[in-house]
């Protein structure tokens, strides 16, 4: 039973090298330009900027998420995370072919990286989120209590199911030249069965049902429940995101062992 | 007494690559889902044998060469042994720390400094950060960058990322270290100096396995050598034994390629002129114990024969032989007119014999011409490229003169490592 876990483990025994990679990721991707470091903050304030503008000015939202640019904030940039994360996956084995065919690491990491180098991301723009609750707080428009220390527990396992995705994706890339094609669609359509853009209560009642079909679902009631309503996020969710992540895991687990022996050869 | 384990074991290895034929290299995984048995795409329609039953062993301390002419599985071997690929069938067992150089600097990133590509490739050869940490300043002082440290990779030349990419693995101390070629890149220095660092593994009772084309590397560095042969040990036994097996194989299939030796050219190919009056029925080349032989040792002794005919009494005739490469430098050429004999007369079937007590040519592939001329030159049959033979040596030379008693000196000042 244990050996289901094994590219887990391994990528788990690699971490020194996993988190080195992560980190040259993202110091790589911020040397090049002239902002710098800052950049990585300056790209989720832009956003922030233009919801509450366009949604102050242009469209009226519901009563029940105002202010809505806030609400709009948390799921925005959590599902930045899962969708840039799962792209990379897609291309990350073809990005580090020399790595792959002229050294021995093991090729469990290369995924680790890409989520883990995206998961640094959205964790170096939640002070910009941090910052634009507190304005809210300060205005009387929103009211955070204890219920947000929900809110890192909900990003770990979040993490955790785009792990386990990603290494469903990354090893499927090796094999067929459309998975990142087919995916980027894929993550399109779900952004918008996902409430993301919108409470889960908006959905009519009887397509509720439905929503935990959808593995992201959970997640993004709990983002919104413990970062924007501040309140217990419901044990049906905490469920939900449990069962999904061991699911992801597992079957990333299990996807990645089959075709693990592959990967030196075909990337 | 107590054998020690094996630091490699490499048990009857098969490597197969897959093949994905079907008009693609990529299929879709559109077209996968589609076909409704998404499993069946990832099959491969057919198998290649790179490594086909390989089986040895390496005691720790060994320093052993890799030789074989492209695609013959080497590089394959090697990342077996590294555990990049895993093995068809078989098992590969490696004791202690194992390092492999399949291409230096193969993990810099060009965007980051030097400083944090030593950490990240110390890391891929499976330092800890401690050990990197520990490391630090020797791996810096050995590839000559401390000026440059801070500097992003992509701004070194080839030379520094080189000189960088070896120190990191030389100094990650492996008890087994896996080389590729890494040699034929970098200056002479660098040459010089991985050299030493290899010397140096020596010394210290590592295990080295090394892969080159450069036999002379090989012969003189390693203590034993594994000919790899379309995926197959061809041979495993002393370095200088195999690479003059080896050579003398690739000899030979340059010779194949060109003609069957030790046979008379196809008509086609060989060039007959002549009036007649007497003929070269056959020419044969015996070795030292007088039988026919395509292949012959340097310095050994060999006879040539020429069978001649002459339909009618001749008394103006020459008998001649030359030997030349197969790419038409003549080597030897003489005659009786040139060795002083006189004819005085030729009836009937005849056999001309010129024996050679030592031939004293480098290894390679020889023709050979045999003729019958009159004395100003006028040809009764001269038959070009009549026969072929190889030489082997147990040294090697370059060049078509092997000398058999060759001896050096040196003045005082001049020392050899015994």
């Amino acid at each position: 039973m244990s050996r289901v876990w094994s590219p887990l483990q391994r990528a788990w025994r690699q971490r020194a090298l996993v988190l080195a990679l992560a980190r040259r990721e993202l110091l790589a991707r911020y040397r090049g330009g002239v902002l710098g470091f800052l950049w990585s903050l300056l790209n989720p304030l832009l956003l922030l900027l233009v919801y509450a503008t366009v949604f102050r000015l242009v469209f009226t939202p519901r009563s029940d998420v105002r202010p809505y640019a806030l609400f709009l904030f948390a799921g925005v940039l959590c599902w930045g995370f899962v969708s840039s994360a799962l792209l990379d996956a897609a291309e990350t084995f073809r990005a580090n072919g020399p790595l792959l065919r002229k050294t021995t690491v093991t090729p469990e990491v290369f995924p680790a990286v890409a989520t883990g180098a995206r998961f640094a991301h959205l964790v170096l723009a939640l002070p910009v989120l941090a910052g634009a609750i507190a304005i809210a707080a300060v205005t009387g428009r929103v009211r955070p209590d204890a219920a947000a220390l929900q809110f890192p527990l909900v990003l770990v396992l979040l993490a955790a199911m785009v792990l386990g995705l990603a290494l469903v994706v990354s090893s499927l890339s090796v094999h067929f030249g459309d998975v990142r094609d087919l995916l980027a669609n894929l993550l399109t359509l779900t952004f918008f069965l996902t409430p993301i853009l919108y409470p889960i209560e908006a959905a009519p009642g009887r397509l509720r049902l439905l929503f935990w079909l959808n593995p992201f679902a959970p997640f993004f009631v709990a983002v919104h429940e413990s970062a924007f309503f501040f309140r217990p996020v419901p044990a049906s969710a905490w469920v939900g995101m449990i069962v999904w992540t061991i699911l992801a895991l597992a079957a990333g687990a299990i996807v990645f062992e089959r075709l693990r022996d592959s990967i030196a050869e075909e990337a | 007494m107590i054998l020690p384990l094996p630091a490699i074991d490499v048990r009857s290895v098969t490597k197969l690559y897959r093949r994905w034929g079907r008009k693609r290299s990529i299929g879709t995984f559109k077209s996968a889902l589609l076909s409704g048995r998404p499993g069946r795409a990832l099959a491969p329609d057919e198998a290649i044998p790179a490594v086909t039953d390989v089986s040895f062993a390496i005691a720790p301390g060994e320093t052993v060469g890799v030789v074989g002419p492209n695609g013959s599985g080497k590089s394959t071997l090697l990342k077996l042994l590294a555990g990049i690929l895993r093995p068809t069938a078989g098992s590969v067992a490696v004791r202690g720390r194992l390092a492999a150089l399949l291409e230096l600097g193969a993990g810099f990133h060009p965007e980051i400094s030097g400083r944090e590509n030593i950490e990240i490739n110390g890391l891929l050869l499976g330092l800890s950060r401690k050990e990197i940490a520990r490391r630090f300043d020797e791996i810096v002082r050995f590839a000559e960058l401390e000026e440059f440290l801070d500097a992003p990779v992509k701004t070194y030349s080839s030379g520094m990322a080189v000189r960088l990419g070896f120190s990191i693995a030389a100094h990650c101390d492996p008890d087994v270290l896996l080389v590729d070629e890494v040699l034929a890149v970098g200056d002479e220095a660098f040459s010089r100096r991985s050299l030493e660092k290899f010397a140096e593994f020596e010394r210290a009772g590592k295990t080295l396995l090394l892969v080159s084309h450069d036999l002379g590397l090989i012969a003189e560095r390693c203590h034993r050598a594994i000919w790899l042969d379309r995926g197959r040990v061809a041979a495993d036994g002393p370095a200088g034994e195999t690479v003059t097996l080896y050579r003398e194989r690739v000899a030979e299939r340059e010779a194949e390629r060109r003609a069957q030796p030790g046979t008379a050219a196809p008509a086609e190919r060989a060039l007959r002129v002549g009036s007649g009056a007497a003929t070269v029925e056959a020419v044969r080349l015996l070795d030292s114990e007088g039988r026919p032989s395509a292949r012959l040792l340097s310095g050994a002794p060999a006879r040539l024969v020429m069978e001649v005919e002459a339909p009618e009494r001749i008394t103006d005739f020459v008998f001649g032989f030359a030997i030349s490469t197969v790419a038409g430098a003549t080597v030897f050429g003489s005659n009786t007119t040139i060795d002083g004999f006189e004819a005085a007369e030729l009836s009937a079937a005849g056999t001309v014999i010129l024996d050679i007590p030592s031939l004293d040519l480098a290894p390679g592939v020889y023709s050979v011409d045999a003729a019958i001329h009159a004395r100003d030159g006028s040809p009764y049959d001269y038959r070009r490229d009549v026969l072929r033979f190889e030489v082997s040596a147990e040294r090697a030379a370059a060049g078509v003169w092997s000398p058999p008693h060759r001896r050096w000196s040196f003045s005082e000042g001049i020392r050899w490592k015994s």
